[in-house]
C-alpha cells in the first residue's frame, strides 16, 4: 500500500507520463492536462480512472470533472485518498 | 436548414438545379470502373462554384451554412459518391481551417483561388500509426527561425492526388512543448512535398486517396492555422465539420438507395403481384423509408444548430454515425431487394454499397465515437441534448412515448454512473451501449421535430420517431435484462440496423 504521500504523488506523475508518453522529469505540476499534455476531457478521466484504480479509492465522475492540471490531479486523488482511508476507522470508532 | 445570410436564400436553389443538372450527365458506374474522375469533371465543379460553397462570399465563395452546403453535398451524392466526397471535403475539412483561422495574409492569398477551383484542398491527419487516436500523429514541425521544418507522412488523404493545399496536423514541439499540436498550412508546391500513389479501394474509387509524405518541407510561421499548439482542438472543430458534411453525403446515398428500390419493387413481379405488394417487402421499405427521413432530420439539426452558433461536437459525431450506419443498412437492403440484380453492378445497387461502406470507418470509426457519445452522456456534456426541437407533428402520443424511452435512458445513465463512479469512464462496452441508445433516441425526435408541414410528412415523420422509440425501448429492456454482455452487445447493435 502506499501509504506516504510523496511516493502516491510520483506515482500519480508517473502515470501521467505514461500515458502522455513522456519522460518523467518532464511532467511538470503546473501542466494543463489538455492544453499542455495533448488529452482531451475523456484522456484526462481515463487517466483520473486509472489512478483511483491504483489508489483502490472511489471517485465521482462529477468531482473530477474539475481537474485541470496535474497538480490538481494530485491534490485531488491525496484528497480522497485521505478521506476514503480514514473512513472505516471513523466509523468503527461511531460503533 | 436555415442560411447564416440572408442573401444566400437566393443562392442556394440555382445551387441545387445547377448540381441536379450536373449529376444527370454523371455516370457513376464509368467513374468506378475508371476508378477516377472525368478529366473535365473539376473544371465544370469548379464552374458552378460548387468549391466555394462554404468560402464566405467576399472571399470569392458563396458563403452557405454548414446546413446549406448539406442539401448541395447530399444532392451530389445521390449521383456519385466519389464525386461528393471529393467536394465535401475540399468545403469541410480542407478549407474550413482557413476560413476559421487563416491570418489575413493567408486568407488573401487562398480563399479566393480555393473558392474558384483553381487550387483544391486536403486535410492530412491520419498517419500509418495514427487512425482514430490522433494523439499518436508524428509529423512534426520544427520552428527554424520564421520558419516551420515539416517532417514525416500522412496517410488516406482524401483529394490527395491532385490537391493544392494541405491542412496538416503536426506536433510542434517548440510552439507548447512536446504534447503539443498545431495545424499547418502547407502549399503542395513546396519542395519536400511528395504525394504518393492512388490507393486501390473498396469504393468511392472514383476520389482521390493518397499518401503525403513532408521531407524538410518548409513554410512560414504565419502558415500555422489558429492558436499555436492548438491544434488538437482546431482539428475536432474542423472535423465537426466533415463528419457533418460525409452525414449529408450517407443521406444522398441513402435516398438513391430508396429510390431505385421503391421503383424496383412496384415493378418487379413475383407470385403473380408486385414486389411492393408483399409485407415483408413493405417492412423493409417501411423501414428504409423511416431511416432515410431520420437521417435528413439529424443532418437538417445539426446544420441549424451550427448556424445558432451552438456546440454540435456531439450532434455531429451522432449524425455521422448514425447516417453512416444507416445508408450502410440501407444499401444492404436495396441490394437484398434488388435479389440478384442487387448482386451484379448494373443496377447500381453494389456499387452505392460500396460507396458507403467506408463511411462506418473514416473521420472516426463509429466503434470510437459511439465511446465518445456514451462518455458525454456519462460526464453530463452540454450538446448531448436529445431533445430537438422543431416545427414538427403535434401529435403528443409519439411524443408521450419518445419521453418515457427518453427517461429509462436517463435513468440507465445515472445508475451506471452511481454504481460505477469514475471507472465508468474506462468501460467502453458500456459507453458504447450508452451511445447507441442515445443515437436512437435522438434520430426519434429529430424525425418528429421534422414531421410536417402536411400529412403525409406528419405520417412519415411520425412513423420514423416510433420506429426508433420502439427500438430503444427493446435495446433498452434487452440492456437490462440481458443475462450477459454478449446479449446486450445483441441488443444494442440492433439499434441501427
Amino acid at each position: 500500500m502506499r501509504s506516504d504521500p510523496q511516493q502516491r504523488r510520483n506515482r500519480v506523475i508517473s502515470l501521467i507520463a505514461d500515458i502522455a508518453e513522456l519522460e518523467l522529469d518532464e511532467v511538470r505540476e503546473g501542466h494543463r492536462l489538455r492544453e499542455d499534455l495533448g488529452m482531451d476531457s475523456l484522456g484526462s478521466l481515463e487517466l483520473l480512472s486509472t489512478l483511483s484504480e491504483e489508489l483502490r479509492i472511489d471517485l465521482e465522475i462529477e468531482d473530477a470533472m474539475g481537474i485541470e492540471t496535474v497538480g490538481d490531479a494530485c491534490e485531488f486523488l491525496e484528497r480522497n485518498y485521505l478521506a476514503q482511508t480514514a473512513q472505516p476507522v471513523a466509523q468503527s470508532a461511531e460503533r | 436548414m436555415q442560411s447564416a445570410d440572408p442573401a444566400t436564400h437566393d443562392v442556394l436553389p440555382i445551387v441545387l438545379e445547377q448540381t441536379r443538372r450536373l449529376g444527370r450527365t454523371l455516370d457513376a458506374a464509368a467513374i468506378d470502373r475508371q476508378a477516377r474522375l472525368p478529366g473535365d469533371l473539376l473544371p465544370r465543379l469548379a464552374e458552378l462554384g460548387l468549391f466555394g460553397l462554404t468560402i464566405p462570399a467576399p472571399e470569392g465563395g458563396l458563403g452557405l451554412s454548414l446546413g446549406e452546403a448539406c442539401q448541395v453535398v447530399a444532392e451530389l451524392a445521390e449521383v456519385d459518391r466519389s464525386v461528393a466526397t471529393t467536394v465535401g471535403l475540399h468545403c469541410g475539412l480542407g478549407t474550413r481551417g482557413l476560413v476559421e483561422l487563416g491570418d489575413e495574409a493567408l486568407r488573401r492569398r487562398w480563399l479566393a483561388r480555393l473558392a474558384s477551383g483553381e487550387v483544391v484542398a486536403a486535410f492530412g491527419a491520419t498517419e500509418p500509426g495514427a487512425g482514430s487516436d490522433l494523439t499518436a500523429v508524428a509529423t512534426t514541425a520544427h520552428v527554424e527561425g520564421d520558419a516551420l521544418r515539416l517532417e514525416g507522412e500522412k496517410a488516406y488523404v482524401t483529394n490527395g492526388g491532385f490537391a493544392g493545399m494541405f491542412t496538416v496536423l503536426a506536433r510542434t514541439p517548440e510552439l507548447g512543448g512536446n504534447r503539443a499540436w498545431s495545424l499547418v498550412a502547407v502549399p503542395r508546391d513546396r519542395p519536400g512535398v511528395h504525394v504518393g500513389a492512388e490507393e486501390h479501394k473498396l469504393g468511392i474509387r472514383g476520389s482521390s486517396t493518397t499518401t503525403v509524405r513532408f521531407d524538410g518541407v518548409r513554410v512560414p510561421r504565419s502558415h500555422v492555422l489558429g492558436e499555436p499548439g492548438a491544434g488538437m482542438v482546431h482539428a475536432h472543430r474542423l472535423l465537426e465539420w466533415g463528419r457533418t458534411l460525409m452525414a449529408a453525403g450517407c443521406l444522398g446515398t441513402a435516398r438513391a438507395a430508396l429510390r431505385a428500390t421503391l421503383a424496383h419493387a412496384r415493378m418487379r413481379r413475383q407470385f403473380g403481384r408486385p414486389l411492393a405488394d408483399f409485407q415483408v417487402v413493405e417492412g423493409h421499405l417501411a423501414r428504409m423509408a423511416s431511416t432515410a427521413w431520420a437521417m435528413e432530420a439529424l443532418v437538417a439539426h445539426v446544420g441549424r444548430l451550427e448556424g445558432e452558433g451552438r456546440p454540435i461536437a456531439v450532434p455531429s459525431a451522432a449524425a455521422k454515425v448514425f447516417c453512416s450506419e444507416g445508408a450502410f443498412d440501407l444499401c444492404d437492403r436495396a441490394v437484398q431487394l434488388h435479389g440478384a440484380l442487387g448482386f451484379v453492378e448494373d443496377t447500381g445497387m453494389a456499387l452505392l454499397l460500396r460507396d458507403c461502406r467506408v463511411t462506418r470507418i473514416f473521420e472516426g470509426a463509429n466503434d470510437v465515437l459511439c465511446v465518445r457519445i456514451g462518455t458525454a452522456l456519462a460526464t453530463g456534456a452540454p450538446d448531448t441534448e436529445r431533445l430537438v426541437h422543431g416545427p414538427g407533428s403535434v401529435d403528443p402520443e409519439p411524443h408521450r412515448e419518445w419521453m418515457t424511452a427518453n427517461a429509462r435512458l436517463d435513468a440507465l445513465v445515472d445508475e451506471a454512473r452511481r454504481r460505477r463512479g469514475i471507472a465508468l469512464v474506462r468501460d467502453q462496452r458500456w459507453l458504447a451501449w450508452l451511445g447507441q441508445a442515445h443515437l436512437a433516441l435522438h434520430a426519434a425526435s429529430a424525425s418528429l421535430a421534422t414531421a410536417g408541414p402536411g400529412a403525409d410528412a406528419i405520417a412519415r415523420g411520425t412513423h420514423a420517431c416510433k420506429t426508433f422509440v420502439r427500438r430503444a425501448h427493446e435495446a433498452l429492456d434487452r440492456l437490462t435484462h440481458a443475462p450477459d454482455d454478449t446479449a446486450r452487445d445483441a441488443a444494442l447493435m440492433e439499434i441501427l440496423r
